[in-house]
């Protein structure tokens, strides 16, 4: 009787061992599938197409077309180790066209090493690197963006983002507004990386499939890192080596990761 | 009932011995009706109630039927999506951050999950008041595709395969049948008892516990008075109307609110006056959740309505422009202003818990 009594608690002892120990978890070959959320907001309302915005300096503006270019992203555990994603699907547009009724667009990227993530990288457009690639080795890509209307003439490459609509202000109304930031063939790189921390910790598992709800507020687009003006060149934004990288730093600092849902 | 608040026991438990009982007492494995009826108070500073107790008389246990309902996933498609889901006490009953219901299968609904309080004291029901009796209420949520996605006649079969509700529709009902009917009733006994009425405003008003406003949150309440209160009327905090408040146009969702219903044009775009009861837990705001913050909302009213052709003509000025001009101190001390109208005894009330 004494015995097995014994036999019991030494046995709890090395279940509540095993069981406080993660290392134990051979993760090893393991993959699943880790989703990412993308929300554009205008502060602290959500974004709608047609509705107006107000910017610090009294101008207002709407929107049409509303969507940018994500790539290179990875994620690292909470041992640092770096997971990258493929880099020849690496690629990915963010249409707020073609979000859900929430206006809620989804990334899944799949094959994804089982880990505890806490960070997460991307970037926002093309790197050089791809560009040299050249338009033959963009695989569907190049026909993705072209339909969506993120390409000009392939020496100048990709346009990062698309901000279509009108603008207003005390002296026009609804003027003409596009945003159309990107790399300038090789000779303008506006390429840029974000790195966020992740609230609560990505669990990707076999059988576990989070989400990372990434937050875009657009209006800081506008009044970012720095403010401008529509009325001075940023109604229109192009190729100009003076407005576009000014837009690709505010574009940087637009996300943030809100929570991870772990399913 | 098997939760007992402090508050529970202050209500009147009146246990009528029927002589079924009596003649059952020798079988012992026999489960009996047996009415044990729940006491309904008024609050003092409330309107009439509007829902005929008469018609479905609450029960202790027809009010445990209707809370095992209500957080039993059984009432959607996939086992998985109960009314609680997109109604969390802690949020007044909400669907907490979300602009949207979720619902089975990734659906994403057309509109922001309304809180669940005082239901007794409304006319109708939802943003655009389909629903014009609280016992059909559920019906909308548990049948659309995009939330819960089931059929009534599924639900009453899985419920009449499971042992708890073979035993507590005998015990909740006279006639014990499981069927659509008294389904309907217990949500409704539960969803009758939560009365959200002791927020400190309620004890304010009621001269209870020496409750005083602070000085902002008194000429929160002055402002408010003066330029919300025609629709956010009595202490329901609605006066129960549909309006257009001039929001603009989603053209994703292009929701025609109130239109929908009765297809009159005049109701384009309006949807019910919401209570602003525990307004500071309800967030996002609106039918489509598109304010984050009552800051957005008053901004709104204040500068950003747009004429979509039907807007309410209490919210223009005299000058013909859309809106109700707020100063930044107006803006500031409504929002203190309906921070007391939190209620945490409703919001933390076991009673009305899963567990």
């Amino acid at each position: 009787m004494t015995i097995t009594k014994l036999a019991l608690a030494l046995l709890l002892c090395i279940s509540i061992i095993s069981c406080s120990s993660d290392d134990k978890e051979d993760l090893t070959g393991q993959t699943g599938t880790l989703d990412l959320k993308f929300d554009n907001g205008v502060g602290d309302q959500d974004f709608i197409f047609g509705t107006s915005y107000n910017k610090s300096n009294g101008e207002s503006y709407k929107l049409t077309t509303l969507k940018y270019i994500i790539s290179n992203v990875r994620v690292k555990d909470s041992k640092g180790n770096m997971f990258i994603y493929p880099t020849a699907n690496n690629v990915f547009i963010i249409d707020e066209a073609n979000g859900n009724n929430a206006g809620e667009i989804f990334i899944t990227l799949n094959n994804v090493f089982a880990a505890d993530y806490t960070e997460i990288t991307f970037g926002i457009g093309i790197d050089q690197e791809r560009f040299l690639l050249g338009a033959e080795d963009q695989g569907d890509f190049l026909a993705e963006a072209e339909e969506a209307g993120m390409l000009w003439a392939w020496a100048t490459g990709y346009r990062f983002m698309r901000f279509d609509g009108t603008y207003s202000s005390s002296s026009v109304t609804d003027e003409a507004l596009a945003i159309h930031m990107g790399s300038v063939g090789t000779s303008l790189d506006n390429y840029r990386e974000v790195t966020l921390t992740l609230p609560n910790t990505a669990r990707v598992r076999e059988t576990a499939h989070p989400e990372i709800h990434i937050k875009a507020d657009i209006s800081k687009v506008f009044d970012g890192a720095t403010s401008v003006n529509f009325a001075d060149g940023y109604s229109q934004v192009h190729t100009s080596s003076e407005t576009t990288p000014v837009i690709a730093d505010n574009l940087k600092g637009i996300f943030e990761v809100h929570h991870v849902h772990n399913n | 009932m098997g939760k007992k608040s402090s508050k529970m026991k202050k209500i009147l438990i009146i246990v009528v011995f029927s002589q079924f009982l009596f003649l059952s007492c020798s079988k012992e494995d026999t489960i009996v009706y047996v009415a044990k009826p729940l006491n309904f108070d008024v609050p003092s500073n409330f309107p009439d109630m509007v829902y005929n107790l008469s018609n479905n008389p609450l029960t202790e246990a027809g009010f445990e039927l209707g809370r095992k309902l209500f957080y039993d996933g059984k009432l959607s498609a996939n086992n998985a999506i109960p009314c609680a889901f997109c109604h969390e006490q802690a949020f007044a009953f909400t669907h907490h951050g979300h602009t949207l219901s979720h619902g089975v299968n990734g659906g994403i609904g057309l509109r922001n999950a309304q809180p669940l309080q005082n239901m007794a004291f409304q006319k109708d029901f939802m943003w655009d008041g389909a629903a014009s009796h609280l016992d059909l209420q559920p019906i909308i949520p548990l049948t659309s595709e995009l939330e819960m996605g089931e059929t009534l006649s599924n639900v009453i079969e899985k419920l009449k395969a499971d042992s708890y509700y073979q035993k507590q529709f005998t015990l909740a009902f006279e006639d014990g049948e499981i069927n659509t009917s008294n389904m309907l009733k217990a949500l409704s006994q539960f969803m009758v008892m939560m009365v959200s009425s002791n927020s400190k405003y309620d004890k304010y008003v009621r001269h209870e516990d020496n409750v005083s406003l602070t000085q902002i949150e008194q000429d929160g309440l002055t402002t408010f008075q003066n330029k919300c209160s025609s629709c956010h009327a009595t202490d329901l905090f609605s006066d129960q109307s549909y309006r257009n408040n001039g929001l603009s146009i989603n053209p994703r969702l292009n929701d025609k609110g109130r239109f929908v219903v009765l297809e009159n044009p005049e109701d384009l775009y309006k949807f019910k006056v919401p209570s602003l009861r525990n307004i500071e837990f309800t967030f996002p705001y609106m039918h489509d959740g598109r304010f984050d913050t009552l800051e957005t909302v008053l901004d709104f009213y204040d500068s950003g309505m747009v004429d979509n052709g039907n807007v309410d003509a209490s919210l223009k000025r005299a000058d013909g422009s859309l809106g109700i001009t707020l100063s930044d101190y107006e803006k500031e001390s409504i929002i203190a202003f309906l921070k007391t109208l939190t209620d945490n005894e409703f919001l933390n009330d076991t009673r009305f818990s899963e567990f």
